[in-house]
């Protein structure tokens, strides 16, 4: 037994304090930093445990939406004719649901991760605001390998890639805290409420279509720009289209637009969830 | 003040007790009771939250110094795991502090964090950092919990094809290499088979002497006076002894008896006709006590009071193991005992035939049928302790010699007879 030897933690011995009463913007991030091992932990199990006994394994990460560019491409390039500003339709819509894809269920996991880890919560404690940063991470590696195959899927069209292909991560690190402030908001609500996990579903197919996914920025019209550009997913996607096809503009003021919801909703995110964990283990 | 490892001011838990149909369990009914409470004054809401509320614990305050073993004891309900929960971080007091200095492992149900669909070997690390280990420190641990589980070659196997024994092995095996400072205990020790028992209960002695401190919730009064030389006793909430073992050990053993469980009458409307006033449980050599030794009759003095005139009564005395077995039943009926009525106060005293039951804690149950069947009374009788030194439950529920004949091979030994050995 290793006991014997293992030093006594004697050096400085940790002093936890436990009152009722934490304060509202006592957010307490260095228990989160020190339990950082556990966010990468949690998030290899998330990857570990989604592909577990599926006979195609990872191979659906690369297939999911794979098979949604499919029908895309049929309902809306072949029959609607859809315009997709020079660039193949397949690989236009491609290029749309990949963010999109990540960033819905980075969305769902931060919203539903809390309730479907019901019993960690109730029986051992740790910050759990680990939680929903694992839930935001792990679904990055689908992105990651779906992310090849559109690189594959350029070269199949003969189409160059830019030096501007290095904005995707930035853009991404947008999509996920945006998914984070949302999780935050609504984890916290799906404890107490379990209908977000039957409303989700509608929010989010409702957001796809008014992101410019299916279709160009430009279908919009010009009357509408203004409030289409409230759409923080907008400035995300369209500057995903611009960074990985090397065209266009990227939409600045969509962008702006998500970097103040972010703000607005991340801050405000963190003290809601830090004033709802205190109640977790007693409402889940 | 720094040699203290716990030390607790007030803390206590309340909890809303709702009504079923003031449950909350979806927005459409948070919305009408809103509408509802906008009418109401405050007055009348806060009242309403009092009324609606209880507390699971109030007003503790204790002071537990580094390297101290502590029992808590207490009924089902008395706090005991909102206490270690509320240590443990896992929920907010509503009123009080405590400061917990060191390392804090806190074990209330083994296994939770495990992912069924991982393996053995994934989730020694997923759980080891749940528990607030560190990677490298499990790496560092790995083959000692291995070893410590007596998994093997199962350790890259999924764990939901393990057995449950093995599953438990293997997470208490990684909570135990926690190397906390101090340890909250939830009855896990009882699990697994008797040998990793006895594994169990020897590490827990390991951190003892290393200077753990350890906080131990448990029925098992054997583990408790085996382990602890201080208890705090909980009774609805609150800390109604905090001392030396023995002493908190015979409160709580006097309050277990019948007349501080009278929330036990769950019998029918009719089944008020009969209570039982006081229950005496005497050992074998008549003296009034909580232990049996192995072998021992045991009397129960069992004091009645009837509110009118019952025809032909069944009194029962069922038996139950800790762990809810039901082991055996007297019954005044199928003894062949006429009872032809009984009426105002009065006491039955039953001695049982020597008591064969393994080394455990068991409950006395009271029960009395009318003439059809029917349920008059069912109460709590008292606990006991059956003590033997090796019969334990890998024996089984009870325990009876045999006679052996061992015939040696290839000698021309004549057959030995092995005397039965009763003790």
């Amino acid at each position: 037994m290793s006991l014997a030897e293992a030093p006594a933690n004697a050096a400085s011995p940790q002093v936890t304090e436990i009152r009722p009463d934490r304060g509202l913007f006592d957010l307490d991030l260095g228990a989160v930093w020190r339990y950082r091992e556990l966010l990468l932990v949690l998030t290899m199990r998330d990857i570990q445990v989604l592909y577990k006994q599926a006979a195609l394994g990872a191979a659906w990460a690369i297939l999911q939406p794979l098979f949604a560019v499919v029908i895309f491409t049929i309902i809306f390039g072949y029959f609607a004719h859809m315009p997709s500003n020079g660039i193949p339709y397949p690989v236009f819509a491609f290029a749309g649901v990949l963010p999109w894809t990540y960033f819905a269920e980075a969305v769902r996991r931060s919203s539903t991760g809390l309730v479907n880890d019901a019993e960690l919560i109730r029986k051992i404690y740790f910050p759990r605001l680990i939680m929903p940063l694992a839930n935001v991470v792990s679904p990055l590696l689908d992105f990651c390998i779906a992310f090849v195959v559109l690189l594959i899927l350029m070269g199949f069209y003969g189409i160059a890639i830019t030096p501007k292909l290095l904005l995707v991560p930035p853009l991404m690190v947008v999509a996920a805290l945006l998914a984070l402030s949302i999780g935050l908001w609504l984890g916290p609500i799906n404890v107490r409420f379990r209908d977000i996990k039957h409303t989700l579903p509608f929010i989010i197919q409702i957001w796809m279509y008014a992101s410019p996914i299916v279709y160009p920025i430009t279908m919009v019209p010009q009357q509408w720009q203004w409030a289409y550009s409230l759409n923080p997913m907008v400035g995300v996607i369209e500057g995903f289209r611009w960074a990985v096809f090397g065209q266009g503009e990227p939409h600045f003021t969509s962008l702006a637009m998500s970097g103040v919801i972010i703000t607005i909703l991340l801050a405000g995110g963190l003290v809601f969830f830090r004033r709802a964990e205190r109640t977790f283990a007693d409402v889940i | 003040m720094s040699d203290l490892a716990i030390s607790a001011r007030g803390l206590g838990k309340r909890y809303q007790r709702l009504a079923r149909s003031e449950q909350h369990d979806s927005l459409r009914d948070v919305i009408g009771a809103g509408a509802r409470n906008l009418f109401a004054s405050k007055a009348a809401r806060e009242a309403r939250e009092v009324r609606n509320s209880f507390w699971a614990l109030k007003d503790a305050d204790f002071d537990i110094a580094k390297g101290e073993n502590v029992g808590i004891i207490g009924l089902n309900g008395a706090g005991k795991s909102t206490l270690l929960k509320l240590l443990s971080r896992i929920v907010t007091p509503t009123t009080g502090t405590a400061r917990i200095t060191g390392r804090l492992g806190a074990l209330l149900e083994v296994g939770t964090g495990f992912h069924h669909e991982l393996t053995g070997r994934e989730n020694v690390f997923l759980y080891g950092s749940i528990l607030g280990m560190t990677r490298a420190e499990v790496a560092a641990k790995f083959d000692a919990i291995v070893d410590f589980a007596e998994i093997g070659e199962f350790i890259d196997t999924p764990v939901k094809r393990y057995s449950s024994g093995m599953y438990v092995r293997l997470a208490f095996a990684v909570a135990a290499h926690l190397d906390p400072d101090i340890l909250l205990l939830d009855e896990v020790l009882a699990v697994g088979d008797f040998a990793f028992q006895r594994k169990c209960m020897n590490f827990a002695r390991q951190l003892e002497r290393r200077g753990s401190t350890i906080l131990f919730v448990s029925h098992n009064m054997f583990s408790i006076k085996s382990m602890c030389q201080r208890v705090i006793y909980l009774k609805k909430g609150q800390i109604v002894f905090d001392g030396p073992t023995a002493e908190g050990l015979k409160r709580y053993e006097d309050d277990s008896r019948l007349a501080d469980a009278p929330w036990f009458k769950e019998a029918g409307e009719e089944g008020r006709s009969i209570t039982f006033t006081k229950v005496e449980l005497l050992n074998g050599r008549g003296v009034e006590s909580n232990v049996i030794d192995f072998g021992d009759r045991i009397t129960f003095r069992l004091h009645y009071k009837t509110d009118g005139r019952i025809e032909r009564p069944d009194f029962r005395i069922g038996l139950d193991r800790e762990d809810l077995i039901h082991t055996m039943t007297f019954s005044s009926h199928q003894d062949g005992v006429d009872i032809p009525s009984v009426e105002g106060e009065g006491v039955i005293e039953v001695r049982t035939p020597p008591i064969k039951l393994t080394s455990n804690f068991y409950v006395a149950n009271l029960v009395v049928r009318d003439q059809k069947g029917g349920m008059l009374a069912a109460q709590i009788g008292g606990h006991f302790h059956v003590r033997h030194p090796t019969l334990a439950s890998t024996f089984g529920v009870f325990n009876e010699p045999a006679d052996w004949r061992v015939q040696a091979e290839r000698t021309a030994e004549p057959v030995s007879e092995v005397s039965r050995g009763v003790g």
